[in-house]
């Protein structure tokens, strides 16, 4: 609380005794009890400082200014020109100062003691740790190969780690971002388009009139700029039509919510194309001058019916038609709106593809209220030795022919590096670094993870927080989080271009070091050096910047450098311009070359997926706008929301079970998994699926908000695959719920 | 010309992302448990069933007729010229009559001060220009903040452009400064103010503070206000000390 100073003088009542007598025993005045009328002094504000950075509770990144009082970070800000959110912060970014100053945070190198996951540490120094994980690492290297290490990051910080690894020559680095999230939306379009879909997704929504969104729950599952620019478009009288089974906070927003049958989202877009090539209803000019491929398109498709589609979606043909028309009367200026998470069946691909196919029907390409063109900020990277190549390819089989070709060589496909692990499959893993995230809850199936852990000879974990996963390590690295250290730049861009820097607000809490000293000190000490040839990682970029012509103060001045936006390359077509299509055949291919050489065309068919029997639900997981991934639910100002997760379960589901609001419930997939939770007794969900919010169902004793509270939808989900890229496929668990 | 402070929540732009809680309680420190302000996810149903969910950003009201003000015994409770309501700390002795005077609930007594917190519209921040840390952070843009009075803000031209309603009923029709923007939907009975007595303070006093006694209600006062000034004259003498609470 601030307190004005107390100032005697201006209060001039209670000095005397005239002042109690005005209040009197002899009864109340008319209307109130009599007041001392003094003159009051307005509260100040307490002067700070201010740094910029990048905010990490999430993978968006906003740009922040962060206030400073007393050597602390006491108000964390947005950064009004960060064109990631300009200015906004969600609950999860304000709550980020809980983040470093959680009691429960990793405070001190650690060394296990007991049992690998048995939780008996011994504190160690610095020296010690860093001078054991070199041990470690040699012996890897000596005993199997370098290859045997495995490094699986997530979030900003796992770049030095990336470095590392690589200077180490393991191929097999891997983040969860691909395999368990975002690669089957990105591969669909770069197949066919020869355009990725970017992490910070570059779509003009404030000008968008028609948004078809395939479960993409975006105020919820919140990325703020995105939510920020959708709200926008809302506001100024784009329609909505939102497909999800789900009736979400998106769907509250929304003009049409199609309650649709899980899994069949490929389905109905394919109708969609059916409708609007049979109808003519796509961009003839664009698809004659830019595409390949519709005839063969059409002959595909023909047999996917709004009628078919019904069948399988349980959205009538007669809404299926008329959107595909509402759409062609309103486009370019529509959207079809991909899921971020699309690791949901068998043929995700096939999805993927279809919404770049339809949009690209609709001819959204650069053009107002569709897809634009980003600019970038590139920075050249340090000057760094050659990397030594592997002798050997992923573990994973990412980027491998005869394995999964189309998968990402860099960020991999990080399910099929944990069955490696677990299988010692191809060839034995026995090392792994990690960087944050947490195997057992992002990935779902903790046999997998529990064997891949047990298999190691050595494991060591860097963090900012204690997780499932880091309780397997042989040593804890405790990282200084993001508002306590400089980092690598932030470069990126939509209409802007930017690159943005990351300050430390206050020096690390505790015993604790940045991730850059942290590798350095690894590679240092096992002839890597020369990798990193830094002193410290302010003079990392204080060298890109120069290489850029930039300096770092001018960086700090603003928190970020940005070139200006330029219509006319973001939105070519609006500008005489022309849309480029980096495909072999330089055009939009609706049979994409690509698949006909590795013989998968068949990824353009729909593949129904499964049903749930008499009795049992499709298993649904997803997003709230206050938490995120399973890193915030031991954020005490975050759990101050919702410290349990609760299951969504229809009316008509729970009355046929006994299940009043409110009840214990127990939900048991067909491998006998199991968890319990409370149930939500809504109308607000198809009487076929249930839902819970991802992340919870904690079991770590070290979390001390979060442990023991709500379920783990990680322990639900599937863990099929998609069969062509090899990505999770999560979406295809069927349970049981009965009364606990 | 007087400024006239108004906050404007429009609820088709809030998405419940809880943003303007948690700044909110990082800009004053606030302890867990308690909140100055919150969102209320109201669920409902059309005619035929179809769910509906309705989305209200809530705080004090920074009411025209003030009943806190009425009701506070020591004169902290206080509203500017500029129409905030405000608390002044010195005074403040915890006596917390004018918590349940308040119908939307926005009072509180704070633990680690003993005295009461609410929404100040962030009047310190205001007063440098700055805009409420709320709306500063809204994601949606649902929340805007300004001077009425002054024909160019953005709050004067959104409440010309658009309808907005105030949280008040027949039994609590006292003006507002906090307007809402629903789209055309009625306000649901869940964000309507709860109706207070005018003379809360007997009732309360009659009832709360000491039923059974037959002291009289001008003696329970004198009793009441007295230990109230002494807090005040403790926490005058604290507060002379130079004693702060931070949250860490």
């Amino acid at each position: 609380m601030k307190k004005t100073p107390f100032e005697p003088a201006r209060r001039a009542f209670l000095g005397g005794a005239a002042g109690v007598a005005t209040l009197g025993i002899a009864g109340l005045p008319s209307t109130a009890l009599a007041r001392i009328d003094a003159p009051h002094a307005a509260e100040r504000l307490k002067p700070t400082s201010e740094v910029f950075g990048f905010c990490d509770m999430c993978y968006w990144r906003c740009g922040l200014k962060i206030r400073v009082r007393d050597g602390r970070a006491v108000k964390i800000d947005g950064n009004p020109e960060h064109p990631n959110n300009y200015g906004v912060v969600c609950a999860k970014g304000n709550a980020g100062l809980m983040a470093a100053y959680d009691p429960d945070r990793l405070k001190f190198p650690m060394l296990r003691v007991g049992a690998r996951g048995e939780g008996k540490w011994a504190r160690i120094t610095w020296d010690e740790a860093l001078d054991r994980v070199a041990d470690g690492l040699n012996k890897i290297k000596q005993n199997y190969g370098a290859e045997a290490l495995a490094m699986i990051g997530h979030g900003t910080w796992e770049k030095p780690y990336h470095r590392l690894a690589h200077a180490f020559g393991t191929p097999n680095t891997t983040s969860p971002v691909f395999g368990l999230c975002c690669g089957p939306r990105g591969i669909g379009s770069m197949v066919v388009t020869g355009r990725e879909i970017s992490g910070n997704e570059t779509v003009d929504l404030q000008n968008c009139k028609y948004v078809l969104m395939l479960g993409r729950n975006i105020v919820e599952s919140l990325h703020n700029g995105e939510a920020k620019a959708w709200v926008e478009g809302v506001s100024r009288g784009a329609k909505v039509v939102y497909a999800d089974p789900r009736f979400t906070i998106t769907a509250s927003k929304a003009h049409e919510w199609l309650p649709i049958r899980p899994l069949t989202d490929h389905a109905f877009l394919l109708a969609l194309i059916h409708v609007v090539i049979e109808e003519s209803l796509y961009d003839r000019e664009f698809v004659r001058e830019y595409t390949t491929g519709l005839e063969e398109l059409r002959a595909r498709v023909a047999r996917y019916t709004p009628e078919w589609a019904e069948g399988e979606t349980e959205i009538p043909a007669i809404t299926i038609r008329r959107i595909a028309r509402e759409m062609a009367e309103r486009a370019p200026a529509v959207l079809v709106y991909s899921p971020r998470r699309l690791t949901r069946t068998t043929n995700d691909l096939g999805t993927g593809m279809a919404i770049a196919t339809l949009n690209s029907l609709f001819g959204v390409w650069d053009r107002n209220g569709g897809i634009f063109a980003p600019q970038g900020f590139p920075i050249p990277e340090p000057d760094l030795p050659a990397y030594p190549h592997a002798r050997v390819p992923r573990a994973d089989g990412a980027g491998v022919l005869g394995q999964w070709p189309l998968a990402h060589p860099v960020f991999g496909l990080t399910n099929q590096m944990w069955k490696a692990m677990a299988e010692q499959k191809p060839y034995p893993i026995r090392g792994l670094i990690t960087a944050g995230g947490n195997g057992f809850a992002n990935s779902t199936d903790y046999d997998t993870i529990r064997r891949a852990l047990n298999n190691l000879d050595f494991y060591v974990a860097a963090d900012i927080a204690p997780t499932e996963m880091n309780a397997y390590a042989d040593i804890l690295l405790p990282e200084a989080s993001y508002l306590e250290r400089y980092d690598d730049l932030q470069t990126g861009g939509a209409r802007e271009g930017y690159v943005a820097i990351r300050m430390p607000a206050m020096a690390p809490l505790h015993d604790t070091r940045d991730a850059w000293s942290i590798c350095k000190g690894i590679a240092d000490r096992i002839g890597l050096g020369d990798y990193f040839p830094h002193d410290s990682v302010a003079d990392l970029i204080d060298d890109r910047l120069k290489k850029a012509g930039l300096s770092r103060a001018e960086l700090e001045q603003k928190g970020i450098v940005k070139i200006p936006a330029d219509p006319a390359k973001n939105f070519a077509r609006e500008h005489g311009g022309r849309s480029v299509f980096p495909t072999p055949s330089g055009k939009v291919e609706f049979i994409p070359g690509a698949l006909r050489q590795l013989g998968m065309l068949d990824a353009l068919d729909y593949e129904p997926q499964v049903r749930p029997d008499a009795g049992e639900f499709h298993f649904t997981f997803g997003r709230i706008g206050f938490h995120t991934h399973a890193r915030t639910q031991n954020n005490p100002w975050l759990a101050e929301f919702m410290v349990e997760n609760v299951l969504w379960i229809h009316p008509d589901a729970a009355a046929e079970r006994g299940i009043e609001d409110g009840a214990r419930v127990r939900v048991t997939d067909r491998k006998g998994r199991s968890e319990e939770l409370a149930a939500k007794v809504t109308q607000r969900i198809r009487r076929d699926t249930v839902f819970m919010v991802h992340g919870f169902g904690h079991f770590d004793a070290r979390m001390t908000t979060a442990n023991g509270r709500g379920a783990a939808d990680s322990n639900l989900a599937s863990a099929d695959q998609d069969r062509r890229l090899g990505t999770v496929s999560m979406g295809r668990a069927l349970v049981r719920v009965e009364k606990a | 010309m007087t400024k006239r402070y108004v906050m404007l929540a429009d609820i088709t732009r809030c998405i419940n992302c809880k943003a303007c809680v948690v700044a909110c309680r990082a800009e004053w420190e606030t302890p867990l448990g308690h909140s100055r302000d919150w969102v209320k996810e109201v669920e409902l149903s059309t005619a035929d069933g179809f769910p509906v969910v309705q989305l209200f950003p809530g705080r004090c009201q920074h009411c025209d007729d003030v009943p806190c003000v009425e009701a506070c015994p020591s004169g902290a409770a206080w509203k500017r010229a500029d129409g905030i309501v405000l608390v002044d700390d010195a005074l403040c002795s915890g006596c917390e009559l004018c918590v349940p005077a308040c119908p939307y609930e926005a009072r509180w007594l704070n633990p680690q001060t003993n005295t009461i917190s609410k929404c100040t519209f962030c009047q310190p921040r205001v007063d440098e220009g700055l805009p409420p840390a709320c709306v500063q952070t809204c994601v949606g843009g649902a929340l805007r903040f300004g001077d009425a009075n002054d024909p160019d803000s953005e709050v004067s031209r959104l409440l010309g452009d658009k309808p907005w309603l105030q949280l008040t009923t027949a039994e609590v029709p006292g003006g507002t400064r906090h307007y809402y923007h629903t789209g055309g939907a009625p306000l649901p009975n869940e964000v309507l103010p709860r109706p207070v007595g005018q003379h809360v303070q007997a009732a309360l006093l009659g009832n709360v503070v000491n039923p059974a006694a037959g002291i009289g209600i001008g003696g329970m006062v004198a009793a009441f206000v007295g230990a109230g000034v002494k807090k005040i004259i403790d926490r005058r003498n604290a507060l002379a000390g130079g004693k702060e609470n931070t949250h860490e």
